[in-house]
């Protein structure tokens, strides 16, 4: 749901046709912090 | 009646009443010990805080801003007020109605929740009992399941400058001088030093602080810090650093001995104010035979939770390790009693905001740059001046900036550094943002009201990504 992206996620999943689900949730109340979605992104580019 | 308690409190200040009125929500038989006694002679809760700390300097601090602006800054308004009158005493009656109606407050919140006001000093003895040593005199001994530890701090004295209640007085004695003192000294630059200061140099008194360390406010982020300090400086606030009192002595006046970088100094003053640091109320807190652990610096030793080295027995506020402020001992005081009601209850000591209530106002949560420099954290920052924002340009309240630092790599916001006006209340965004591990971007992202205040804490999380919209990049 994306209404419990922050906004900075939100660009993030947006700009990198990303489905949240498949990010881990680091952040308080299992919510997706920026970091993860970077993080995600770094090991997603591993082959 | 009885004498056995789920949960008894000893001190009825911020920590205390706060950890009372939760244990009572949760449905704990509770009871606070407290001995504090209002200058009236009347018991009163609400500890240091409310009866000679926080309320009080605040109420001082705001009606003491009305006054600069009536004689200093309207007229830049083109609003001028001829033959303004300070009626000092009024002044200082209003202060103590504030604070008798906030500790009012708290005794009829205690007979809502019903919780017990016992009055008098407790006292920790074996096994989990408290002995009450009543203001008349008479002891009796209570008990309970749990007890806190809510004891307080006070002022520290110095040898250097002791206190004779008349011209050499505490953080207590500069609330209540009945008259503006023509020259006012103050021995330490911290927190309270700068609020007292700011009060009676408002009003007209010509204040010079003496400060032992040589930096300025040294758990502020420095650029903040000395953004602060040019202000004060322009207020006439004169403050040195690196001056060490040796004695100060009294007679028709004070007279200040201090020895700085240049050896030895003095100055004259009509009164002065001892602000050197607070110390932990573990005095006569407990017996002997309670075994009750202490750490090296006197303060109650205590874990994460606030558990004491006694099981059951819990210490919370400024009389344990951690930032001594009003917040801070209530959260712990929460976090406490819902621990003893069996609830998870837990205090993120990393997103506890600061104010200093001075014009213009500071306030700071989390890390200092100087501190992420000193731990090889990588991070970049951004600021902004209010001075550029519409809302600070119509208030004629220019002067300050908003600094927000995030880490380098994840963009996560590790603090956030404000001077200016009402920086006090724009912090509580960056605790929020803090809170849930935001980022910079996040921050940038976000709607901010225009024209307001805000609107600079925007702008310095977008600086942080150099996209700032109102200033060059």
């Amino acid at each position: 749901d994306d209404a419990e992206l922050s906004p900075a996620v939100r660009r993030l999943v947006m700009e990198n046709n990303l489905n949240p689900q498949a990010i881990k949730a680091t952040g308080p109340g299992g919510r997706i912090t920026k970091e993860d979605v970077l993080a995600h992104l770094e090991g997603g580019a591993e082959p | 009646m009885s004498k056995n308690f789920d949960v008894i409190v000893i001190g009825g200040g911020p920590a205390g009443y706060v950890a009372a009125i939760r244990a009572a929500q949760l449905g704990l038989s509770t009871a606070v010990v407290d001995n504090f006694v209002f200058k009236d002679g009347e018991p009163a809760l609400g500890g240091t805080c409310l009866n000679v700390g926080c309320i009080p300097s605040k109420a001082l601090l705001d009606s003491s801003e009305q006054y600069h602006k009536v004689t200093h800054t309207l007229s830049a308004h083109g609003i001028k007020a001829k033959d303004v009158e300070l009626d000092v005493k009024e002044m200082i009656k209003r202060k103590d109605k504030v604070v008798k109606d906030l500790t009012g407050g708290i005794a009829q919140l205690f007979k809502a929740n019903k919780i017990t006001w016992v009055q008098g000093h407790g006292k920790l003895l074996d096994n989990k009992q408290v002995q009450v040593t009543r203001h008349k005199g008479e002891q009796e001994t209570y008990q309970a399941e749990s007890i806190i530890l809510a004891p307080g701090s006070r002022p520290i004295d110095i040898d250097a400058a002791p206190l004779d209640g008349e011209r050499i007085v505490n953080s207590d004695g500069a609330l209540e001088f009945q008259e503006v003192p023509k020259r006012l000294g103050i021995i330490g630059a911290g927190v309270i030093g700068l609020e007292m200061g700011s009060v009676w140099s408002r009003l007209g008194s010509k204040v010079t602080l003496l400060e032992a360390q040589d930096q300025f406010l040294p758990p502020v982020d420095q650029r903040v810090a000395k953004a602060a300090q040019a202000e004060f400086k322009k207020q006439g606030l004169d403050i040195r650093f690196g001056a060490r009192v040796t004695q100060a002595k009294t007679a028709k006046n004070v007279t200040v001995h201090y020895e700085d970088k240049n050896g030895k100094q003095s100055i004259q003053v009509d009164k002065l104010v001892v602000c050197v640091g607070r110390r932990p109320n573990t005095g006569d807190l407990f017996s002997e035979d309670a075994n009750l652990l202490l750490d090296e610096r006197g303060f109650v030793n205590v874990n994460e939770q606030c558990e004491t080295n006694l099981p059951g027995v819990y210490a919370i506020g400024d009389v344990v390790r951690g930032p001594m402020l009003a917040h801070k001992g209530s959260e712990e005081g929460v976090m406490v009693a819902e621990r003893i009601a069996g609830k998870p209850g837990h205090v993120n000591y990393d997103t506890i905001p600061w104010v200093i209530y001075t014009h213009p106002e500071i306030a700071w949560v989390g890390r200092t740059e100087e501190a992420l420099k000193h731990a090889g954290v990588p991070f970049k920052s951004g600021t902004f001046n209010f001075g550029a924002t519409g809302r600070a340009r119509a208030m004629e309240d220019l002067a300050g900036m908003v600094k927000v630092i995030a880490h380098a790599e994840t963009d996560r916001i590790l603090g956030v550094h404000i001077v200016g006006p009402q920086a006090s209340e724009l912090i509580a965004e960056a605790v929020v943002a803090m809170e849930f591990h935001a980022s910079a971007e996040d921050l940038a992202r976000i709607i901010h009201a225009h024209p307001t205040l805000s609107e600079a804490v925007h702008e310095a999380a977008l600086s942080v990504s150099k996209r700032a919209i109102h200033k060059a990049n």
